[in-house]
């Protein structure tokens, strides 16, 4: 692609509002719908390329240089562990990801809390800081069903109004992290192409912050 | 299991035919302008004791491929150059009038994450220059870096150049605990300047000082660069790392044009004493090398020598070129 500037998009909840803010930012995007099975795509003035991906993906492209910069939820960052620039919060998908448990269940008096979750590295490193053993089961969705199952005492999740845990018999015990999108940027791309890139962060900085 | 016989283990992989032999002739560049500037080549044991790399940058000591020899010590596999050419120094080259010039080419070994399409063993090349805190050696080790990489025909390389010492000057001044100022340094590091910003203000950082920090992520670009930065920055010590900057912009003469000043890029910042920079090329995505001073690493072992070196990955030039 004979693009300046490479970007990914998250499929998912976050592909509708991250388009809708980057067409904000005057970057509209040519024919591209989240359900298209074309997965590479370009904006209207030509300078940048897109590409849909899965976010958890998104930052192994981006942190590897494949891909100039990417939206994604800081969630996925932390899990990854990314070492990549991360110039503008994008204040969209806010949700917090939580330590959750049975309603009725005493945490306190278990020894080796078996935690399920799709994080398992933020997971470790939040009961790390807490001086706390866990083990962890690693599993990829619907992760609220788990305890019920048996399979674990608590879980490490996201949570936006609630609800879901409230269907499945669940409490908050705690806050691991607020969670919202953000601008990734790949370090070396940062500096090879500067102008377009910097650009690219004013612009989306200026529609979440000073024209909201 | 009888098919791992035929087969590498993960992160491993055989250097064949004409990559061995493009490896072989960067080499043989590198060889002919280092040999040629008065530098002697030296081959480093290809295993430590871990604890050398401990005084090495905190990043590789992390990703050292360990194991026991027989009488359980603790050892690794070369994981960089410099702490064993530190060690080294220390230990037999003491006598020796400085300055000393080295150079070295050979694989380290780094353990990487799972699945990430990494190697776990790449070939190195690079020079030191030891005993010598002055400007001129500054210049010396950059032009020679330029100088090999323009004889490996590497083309349009841009060098990004930062001082330890901007960075550091400004920190001292906030007179932050260590863990506030972790805060701050990864919203730098991250390049998040709401982030930034906020915290700064949360810690109660006056005015002034948050007006500093602010311009000095901003300074990115050619020498005047260096000018926006010595009118923002007050304090001392940035102060007279600024100029230090200069001193080396007067030097590099005819390299000038491949200078970028990149004064808020702070990554590897706690390793650096001084002069820090790195290697990029238009076309590739990953950076050629990097190098910097790194006066404090040999006190480490014993000896006190102010030290400034350079490093390429092998694999990375090739792909520049």
């Amino acid at each position: 692609m004979n693009t300046t500037v490479l970007i990914a998009l998250p499929k998912g909840r976050l592909y509708d509002k991250a388009t809708e803010l980057l067409a904000r930012a005057g970057i509209t995007i040519n024919g591209s719908s989240e359900s298209s099975r074309k997965l590479m795509f370009r904006d209207s003035s030509e300078k940048y390329g897109f590409v849909q991906l899965k976010p958890i993906d998104i930052p192994i492209y981006v942190e590897s240089g494949s891909i100039d910069a990417g939206i994604v939820g800081s969630d996925v960052i932390r899990e990854l562990e990314s070492d990549v620039y991360e110039p503008v919060d994008l204040a969209i998908g806010r949700c917090r990801m939580v330590v959750a448990a049975p309603v009725r269940a005493d945490l306190s008096h278990i020894q080796s809390l078996r935690v399920a979750t799709k994080y398992p590295r933020t997971t470790e490193r939040h009961f790390t800081r807490q001086r706390r053993h866990v083990h962890i089961v690693k599993l990829d969705g619907s992760v609220e069903i788990a305890p019920q199952l048996g399979l674990s005492d608590a879980i490490v999740d996201l949570v936006e109004t609630g609800k879901t845990l409230q269907e499945n018999g669940m409490r908050i015990v705690e806050e691991v992290a607020l969670i919202s999108a953000k601008l990734i940027v790949n370090r070396t791309a940062m500096k090879r192409k500067a102008a377009d890139l910097q650009q690219l962060i004013t612009k989306l900085d200026t529609v979440v912050y000073e024209n909201p | 299991m009888e098919q791992n016989v035929l087969g590498l283990p993960a992160g491993f992989r055989d250097v064949m035919f004409e990559e061995a032999e493009a490896r072989r002739r960067i080499e043989n560049e590198f060889a002919a302008v280092l040999g040629s500037s008065g530098y002697r080549e030296i081959i480093p044991s290809g295993v430590e004791y871990l604890e050398v790399y401990e005084r090495g940058k905190q990043g590789v000591h992390d990703r050292a491929i360990r194991f026991l020899d027989r009488d359980d010590n603790l050892l690794a596999l070369r994981a960089d150059f410099t702490p064993a050419i530190a060690r080294i120094v220390a230990a037999r080259l003491r006598e020796v009038a400085p300055p000393l010039r080295l150079w070295y080419s050979g694989p380290v070994f780094r353990k990487t994450d799972r699945h990430r399409g990494r190697y776990q063993e790449f070939a190195q090349i690079g020079a030191e220059l030891l005993g010598d805190a002055s400007a001129a050696a500054d210049g010396e080790i950059i032009e020679i870096a330029l100088r090999c990489l323009e004889r490996c025909a590497l083309k349009d390389v841009r060098l990004h150049i930062n001082h330890a010492g901007i960075f550091k000057g400004i920190v001292n001044s906030l007179g932050l605990l260590a863990g506030p100022l972790a805060e701050i340094r990864s919203a730098i590091d991250r390049k998040d300047m709401r982030a930034l910003e906020m915290r700064l203000e949360e810690l109660g950082v006056d005015g002034s000082s948050r007006a500093e920090v602010h311009a000095l992520s901003r300074c990115v670009g050619d020498s005047q660069t260096l000018e926006t930065a010595s009118g923002a920055i007050t304090n001392e010590e940035s102060r007279a790392a600024i100029a230090e900057l200069s001193a080396l912009w007067r030097r590099l003469g005819r390299w000038q044009e491949k200078v970028v000043f990149d004064l808020a890029e702070i990554d590897e910042m706690e390793y650096y004493t001084g002069v820090m920079f790195t290697f990029l090329s238009p076309s590739h995505p990953d950076e050629l090398g990097r190098g910097g001073r790194y006066d404090g690493l040999i006190r480490e072992f014993g000896a006190d020598m102010p030290a400034i070196g350079f490093s390429f990955s092998v694999d990375d030039l090739r792909g520049g070129l």
